[in-house]
């Protein structure tokens, strides 16, 4: 599974949402359940599925669907 | 680094799975009132207790609000009509310096702080009871979140861990004068995960999420076990297995030296397992055996195995024959007068396992792992056992039960077990026996005991010479879907101008049970009709272990000649019974 695949099926999970359902532009804004709670379970599952360690910063950076895959993929180099 | 077997994702995707699926789960209301985030242990708590089959809904309190909810009658906290109240402050939360500048306190000041601590905790009890039915839990505290590895003056240390266990005793003893609420140690649970790997400093100080990952997996593991624990009556009867369960080896073929209970390896696994085993005993949980073997070999080792901890003694009930496990467990629940839903079956025959789940599906069956080192941690971790309390009553269960016992002996339940054993597909395999499989079969010869007909003991050279004199030395080989049991039965037939004498006939006792014996004898009746046998002869010589085979050739058609030397002989002419379930692979003749 690519790195963009495996975001979106923790958040899907996470989110209890349709993987369909979730874009690049996908963020706060657009899905309901996205609150500051269930930000800090999406980074959780996202750091032990993808095996990386995100700091504090990184975690506030993550507005969006984008961010995150910009930030993770930056972590994977 | 610590590895949990479901990832957070894992339990995320499981927690969606339940909330969708059709699955008739028991609805179970919990209220969390806490000092932190504990919102993020909803979908841990919730997999967790759909394994004991309830279906958690969860109501968090607002964080460090949770007094104004516990104090007003009309508050979310009981609209919610809870069940289940979780109550779970951190000791830093209550006390921000008080563990971490622990020594700037005077001992009257920390008296102070502990008695303040428990009349808070007193009146939200009190209060929590006076307004709700549901059952209390207490988490207790610990200074995990500031424990250190720097080198103090080992006194400080003490006297703060000290004050810490004397907070959490006055704990305990508050929630026992309380009706229906429990203390649940935290400082264990966070042992079962280790110090380093409790806390993500991240999820600490960014979330208010005093433990990481694997404490949220640890904790809300615990917490569903303590749930399950005070809505069900732990089971009442523990029935296990003796051979490769409580001792090493096989008693009717290794014999009382034979078999391992020791204090070195293996031994001590299986005497580790007899520990925990006479823990439950000591807990008022009734022991019974159901094991097939000769009730004296067995009786041999409770009396004179010095290092077999588990006597006649600790045994509510004994059925150690040749029966069915299934029947023998309805015996045992029959004669202790409990219900099959109280017992507990620990065997490590996954055979056995599945014939007790097939037709009792009421027996709770531990999954016995592969390796014996791990047998007594799964009798501790199954929960079924668990009780939040002890008392003498319990203590004297045992005895008591015992004394009432309805010694009435039983009819035997013969039960049809033809369904079951058709549904293992077994296969056998008959063959002679080559170079390759030799030395299995000089083994089995010279130690089967049980299944023998003649006990007969040779050597490799002596069999080899049978073959070249014109004998048959025929090796078993079964399958089923469990598994290769390997080369379990040897039969050697002796020609003596065309009449053929059965000199051996074993099977190995772990293929027992599934009439393979059967299907072997009708196999060697082929063969030798095949090399136009005159007459087929069979042998019988009693020992004092091969008691089961002492009707062998009666219950196969054979007629006695001569009951001196025990001898058989089987009309040729008639068709061989052969038993339908199970699978002959024919060999070349």
């Amino acid at each position: 599974m690519t790195t963009f695949n495996t975001i979106k099926q923790v958040m899907s999970d996470v989110f209890d949402i349709d993987i369909n359902d979730i874009s690049e532009d996908s963020s706060p804004d657009n899905i309901e359940k996205w609150d500051s709670l269930f930000h800090i379970k999406l980074i959780i599952a996202l750091e032990v599925e993808l095996d990386i360690q995100l700091t504090p910063e990184d975690t506030m950076d993550m507005l969006s669907v984008k961010l995150i895959k910009i930030i993770i993929e930056e972590k994977m180099k | 680094m610590l590895r949990d077997i479901k990832t957070p994702a894992d339990y995320a995707r499981d927690f969606r799975k339940i909330k969708q699926s059709n699955v008739d789960l028991k609805d179970i209301n919990i209220a969390y009132l806490s000092s932190y985030t504990s919102e993020i242990l909803e979908p841990y708590i919730c997999v967790e207790l759909a394994q004991y089959n309830f279906l958690a809904q969860h109501y968090f309190a607002p964080f460090n609000q949770f007094e104004q909810e516990v104090f007003d009658k009309n508050s979310l906290l009981y609209k919610h009509n809870p069940d289940i109240i979780i109550i779970h402050n951190m000791l830093e939360d209550m006390h921000p310096n008080l563990v971490v500048r622990f020594s700037s306190y005077s001992q009257s000041e920390l008296c102070k702080i502990v008695k303040n601590m428990v009349s808070r905790y007193e009146s939200i009890l009190k209060a929590v009871r006076e307004n709700s039915n549901s059952i209390i839990i207490c988490i207790n505290f610990s200074a995990i979140n500031f424990q250190t590895n720097e080198l103090v003056h080992s006194l400080t240390m003490h006297k703060k861990n000290n004050y810490i266990h004397e907070l959490n005793i006055k704990i305990l003893s508050l929630c026992s004068s309380i009706s229906s609420c429990y203390s649940l140690d935290y400082a264990s649970i966070i042992s079962q995960v280790g110090l380093s790997n409790w806390i993500d400093q991240k999820l600490y100080l960014m979330a208010k999420i005093p433990f990481s990952q694997h404490g949220q997996i640890a904790l809300g593991r615990s917490i569903a076990r303590m749930i399950h624990s005070v809505k069900n009556q732990p089971s009442k009867c523990l029935v296990f297995d003796l051979d490769n369960t409580i001792w090493s080896g096989v008693i009717g073929e290794d014999g009382i030296s034979g078999i391992q209970i020791s204090d070195s390896y293996p031994g001590n696994s299986f005497k580790n397992l007899q520990r925990t085993i006479l823990k439950l005993y000591d807990h008022g949980v009734l022991l019974a055996v159901a094991s097939k073997n000769n009730i004296n070999d067995a009786l041999e080792v409770f009396r004179n195995h010095s290092d077999c901890l588990i006597k006649e003694k600790h045994l509510s009930a004994m059925e150690i024959n040749w029966n069915d496990k299934a029947t023998s467990i309805q015996k045992i629940a029959k004669k202790l007068n409990i219900g099959l839903d109280s017992i507990v079956f620990f065997d490590d025959n996954p055979v056995e396992r599945n014939l007790v789940s097939t037709y009792l599906p009421e027996v709770k069956i531990i999954a016995v792992p592969t390796s014996h080192m791990f047998y007594s941690d799964a009798l501790n971790n199954s929960g079924y056992f668990d009780i939040i309390s002890i008392t003498e009553d319990d203590k004297n269960r045992t005895k008591m039960l015992k004394q009432n016992l309805n010694r009435d002996e039983l009819k035997d339940n013969s039960r049809d077990l033809s369904s079951f054993l058709s549904s293992l597909n077994i296969k056998v395999n008959v063959d002679f026996v080559t170079d390759a499989t030799i030395s299995r079969v000089v083994q089995l010869v010279n130690k089967t005991n049980q299944f023998n007909l003649t006990t007969q003991r040779y050597s490799e050279a002596e069999i080899k010479n049978f073959i070249e004199l014109g004998h048959i030395v025929l090796y078993l080989q079964t399958s089923d879907r469990f598994g290769d049991s390997g080369i379990s039965g040897v039969s050697i037939i002796k020609n003596n101008n065309n009449i053929w004498l059965i000199d051996s006939f074993l099977l190995s006792c772990r293929v027992l049970g599934k009439k393979i014996e059967t299907a072997f004898l009708c196999e060697i009746i082929s063969i030798v009709k095949s090399k136009s046998a005159i007459k087929l002869q069979g042998q019988y010589r009693p020992t004092l272990k091969n008691d089961i085979t002492s009707s062998f050739y009666k219950n196969h058609g054979f007629k006695m000649i001569n009951k001196k030397t025990n001898t058989w002989d089987y009309d040729l002419s008639s068709v061989p019974k052969n038993i339908d379930y199970i699978k002959i692979n024919k060999i070349n003749k």
